[in-house]
């Protein structure tokens, strides 16, 4: 009987056991066919040790800005007006980031719904500077959320940073954090000069990335989204439409220079954006579809003489890290006119949304106040996080990454900074009461 | 209590989750009370569900006690006395009238269990939820009209008192004869009036119409009929219709006012239809309306199985879309609960489009309503 049960319980358990593999088998996803090698396959990585080494302090300042970016440059001047020594790393040769470099031209979303209703600028402060200047070179149109001219962009913000006292580190990358405990000290460069450390008694990451978030061990989720590369056409305002065949096609949105459009591009969904393998895999393939893009449109009777410009120096990386900070803020903060006590401004909105199951249009959609602490990361003190990868919910992600977003985080951060050296504290224990009067001498709106 | 005061109260409360400010999901309540929509449900569907419990708990109390749920609860009940009392007209000219609610019901629930239920809709407590469903969608004299129901039959009981309660509600005759089952098994055979037995004959041919209506009217009913939006779990054209009691519960309870009244023909007169023209969407954690139906029309449905429920299906214009314009926009996709959006590129250009994986749309029809450009419309399936 003994010997019958187990034989029994052994095929039973085999039986099992099959079908358990076998209902596994079933749950495989499909392969996605563009797959990439990815160089997260940690198991099949080999590594080499580097060995230690002294590195050279090239400056010990009061607030280092990792980024040039629309956040990065907000940050650097106003710490710089705000009485701080300001270092501020860039890794390309231009300021503006996506602005400028990536061709991202439209500065999103300087209007919204005020509390009375009335669609109103909301935007004021630094943006607000850069777009006054941009316009007064006629570099820059329409009124509500003004597309500029990327090479007037770079020569703005130079003329800003200079005039501002900020020390410029152009062709740097940042590449760690130093860290003493819980405190960021400053942060490792890296550039045709070698490894150089930069020390600061703040350190404002404005990478996008969320890089020194990232060295500096805070915790944030990587969110995959698309990434496109922009172009430029020339000659648009050559196509001949009496043309006999003439079509009409996409030919992009007009810049302030005549004859010249920017080109968006979506690019493809879920997409890993600090991924440096995947990067270079979208570099090359869109590369190839805009010039195949391009020779498909001249084909088109009438626009023969439209020409490939430029395709921008830098990949449209939407979103990646974001950073898990001291709080989230909400689409419904962002729906509510929610005021915050520590406000560090106002910004807008450009997207239709889903909101308790109602649609709200873009124009309709209110403005919202973004608080001091979610630019404060939980852990490490002395870090701040501007720019597309502060804390915030998903859901908002369209109205945060967007230039206009960036430079009120960043102009916040920077003012914080040059309080936080004033008045000898960290960054989390400055007085927001004083920021906000420093925000307000700096023509920040606060609704 | 008097009987009279908790009938009051019963019909205030009635009126309470009938009118559209709150309550959604105890809209449904009072049908599901009504033992004659249950039978018929039960008959024709050959299943049950667990609200069901409340119409067999009325059922067994009517054994217990005659007419129970008229006296104590039911909303039609009190306004018809009400009206019936102040009617000039004495209630004994209406002995004469023969009472027609047996036979009604008889029928109506023989015919269910051969596919069509065919007095269904005369249930009072669908005839009291429908005349308060009018509130719920936005105004329309067509809706209003159909669902003057109630209104008429108070209106009836000036001229003739009582006359609703005795003669014709399903829903009574039902009871009493559920009470005369009762007495009989109980032998009380003394207080019985024999005259009401009396009526093999009758029964005979009520149950023969009954059965006559079940083979016969389905025959009409497979004409053409036009591709309608309905609610997720809904039954077929055309059962989905004979069974639907109109009672309006699912148009109240939907939060996202997508359910409307369909006046598009005499068939699906009055049922729920479903459209986006009203500016919502199916919300992908609600399972009111299958919740609510007293009738089993829509089926009650788990959240999780909504991934599988399809309403419509969905078309999208790509010369429309911003995306084919080179515009910032992925609307669709970030709205869409089920994943059913991908942004892919056109024959690998740079010109990127939405592409629909059809067998995760269940067409909800939340990325139709965002959609800046106006390019997605919903369709029947």
């Amino acid at each position: 009987m003994k010997r019958r049960d187990f034989v029994t319980r052994l095929a039973a358990a085999g039986g099992a056991i099959t079908l358990g593999f076998g209902c596994g088998r079933k749950i495989t996803s499909e392969s996605n066919p563009e797959e990439y090698e990815s160089s997260k396959k940690s198991s099949e990585r080999k590594t080499i040790t580097e060995p230690a080494r002294e590195i050279e302090v090239i400056g010990e300042t009061d607030v280092l800005v990792i980024g040039g970016g629309p956040a990065g440059v907000a940050a650097a001047i106003a710490a710089a007006r705000g009485g701080a020594e300001t270092y501020l790393v860039e890794r390309y040769n231009h300021l503006g980031g996506l602005w400028t470099g990536g061709l991202v031209l439209p500065y999103l979303s300087t209007h919204a719904r005020d509390t009375k209703n009335q669609f109103r600028q909301v935007i004021h402060g630094l943006g607000n500077e850069m777009a006054q200047r941009l316009f007064n070179l006629g570099m820059a149109i329409h009124e509500v959320n003004p597309v500029i001219d990327p090479e007037a962009g770079k020569y703005v913000l130079d003329e800003m940073i200079v005039e501002a006292g900020v020390k410029m580190l152009y062709h740097s990358w940042g590449v760690n954090a130093i860290m003493d405990g819980n405190t960021i000290k400053g942060v490792f460069i890296e550039s045709k000069s070698g490894r150089q450390a930069v020390l600061a008694k703040v350190v404002i990451d404005c990478t996008g990335d969320g890089d020194v978030l990232h060295w500096a061990g805070e915790n944030y989720e990587n969110m995959y989204y698309h990434i496109g590369l922009v172009h430029r056409l020339g000659n648009v305002n050559q196509i001949n439409k009496n043309a006999s065949g003439y079509k009409k096609v996409p030919v992009g949105d007009p810049t302030p220079i005549p004859g010249v459009n920017w080109v968006n591009m979506h690019g493809p969904n879920d997409q890993d954006g600090i991924d440096m393998l995947n990067l270079s895999r979208l570099q090359l393939k869109h590369r190839k579809q805009i010039w195949e893009s391009v020779e498909e449109i001249k084909k088109v009777p009438g626009h023969e003489k439209i020409f490939l410009l430029d395709t921008a120096s830098q990949m449209g990386v939407r979103m990646s890290r974001i950073l898990d900070g001291e709080y989230r803020l909400t689409i419904e903060d962002s729906m509510t006119y929610k005021t915050f006590d520590d406000a560090i401004g106002i910004s807008g909105a450009w997207t239709n949304i889903l909101y308790n199951g109602k649609v709200v249009n873009m124009n309709e959609r209110p403005m919202w106040q973004i608080p001091y602490r979610s630019l404060l990361p939980k852990k490490t003190e002395n870090l701040l996080v501007a720019g597309r990868c502060f804390c915030f919910e998903k859901e908002l992600v369209e109205d945060t990454r967007i230039i206009g977003t960036c430079l009120v985080t960043g102009h916040g951060a920077g003012a914080a900074a040059a309080r936080a050296v004033a008045e000898r504290v960290t960054v989390r224990d400055i007085d927001r009461n004083k920021l906000r009067e420093l925000l307000l001498k700096q023509k920040v709106w606060f609704g | 209590m008097k009987s009279g005061h908790i009938r009051l109260i019963s019909t205030l409360v009635a009126i309470l989750f009938a009118l559209p400010f709150s309550f959604n999901w105890a809209t449904g309540f009072y049908n599901w009370l009504s033992p004659f929509i249950l039978l018929n449900s039960f008959f024709l569907l050959k299943s049950l569900v667990i609200l069901n419990i409340l119409g067999f708990v009325v059922l067994g109390f009517s054994f217990v006690k005659n007419r129970w749920f008229c006296r104590y609860l039911c909303p039609v009940g009190l306004g018809c006395d009400m009206v019936s009392k102040i009617s000039p007209i004495k209630s004994s000219y209406m002995k004469k009238v023969p009472a027609l609610a047996r036979w009604i019901y008889i029928i109506s629930l023989l015919a269910a269990l051969l596919e069509i239920p065919v007095f269904i809709v005369l249930d009072p407590m669908a005839i009291f939820n429908g005349f308060f469903s009018v509130f719920a969608e936005p105004f329309s004299w067509i809706v209003l009209i159909s669902m003057l129901g109630l209104p008429f039959l108070l209106l009836l009981h000036l001229i003739f008192p009582n006359f609703w309660c005795t003669k014709i509600c399903p829903l009574g005759g039902l009871m009493d004869d559920i009470y005369l089952l009762r007495r009989i098994i109980s032998r009380k055979t003394d207080s019985i009036n024999y005259n009401s037995l009396k009526t093999s004959r009758r029964l005979f041919l009520a149950g023969g119409a009954g059965i006559a209506a079940g083979i016969v009217i389905p025959k009409f009913l497979h004409g053409n009929q036009i591709k309608k939006l309905k609610p997720p779990a809904s039954l077929h054209e055309p059962l989905f219709s004979t069974v639907c009691i109109r009672c309006g519960s699912c148009i109240k309870a939907c939060p996202g006012k997508i359910l409307i009244h369909d006046t598009s023909g005499w068939m699906t007169w009055m049922t729920p239809e479903l459209t986006f023209e009203t500016g919502g969407y199916c919300h992908e954690d609600c399972n009111l309306c299958g919740t609510v139906c007293p009738s089993g029309s829509i089926s009650p449905f788990s959240i999780e199985a909504k991934k599988k429920l399809y309403i419509a299906t969905i078309e999208i214009e790509s010369e429309k879309c911003l995306l084919t314009r080179q515009k910032e926009c992925d609307r669709c996709k970030a709205v869409c609960k089920y994943n059913a959006i991908e942004i892919r590129s056109l024959e690998n250009s740079i010109i990127m489009a939405p592409e629909v994986n059809l067998s995760k749309c269940v067409g909800c029809g939340a990325c139709s309503l965002i959609c800046p450009a106006e390019c997605i419309q919903m369709v029947p399936v």
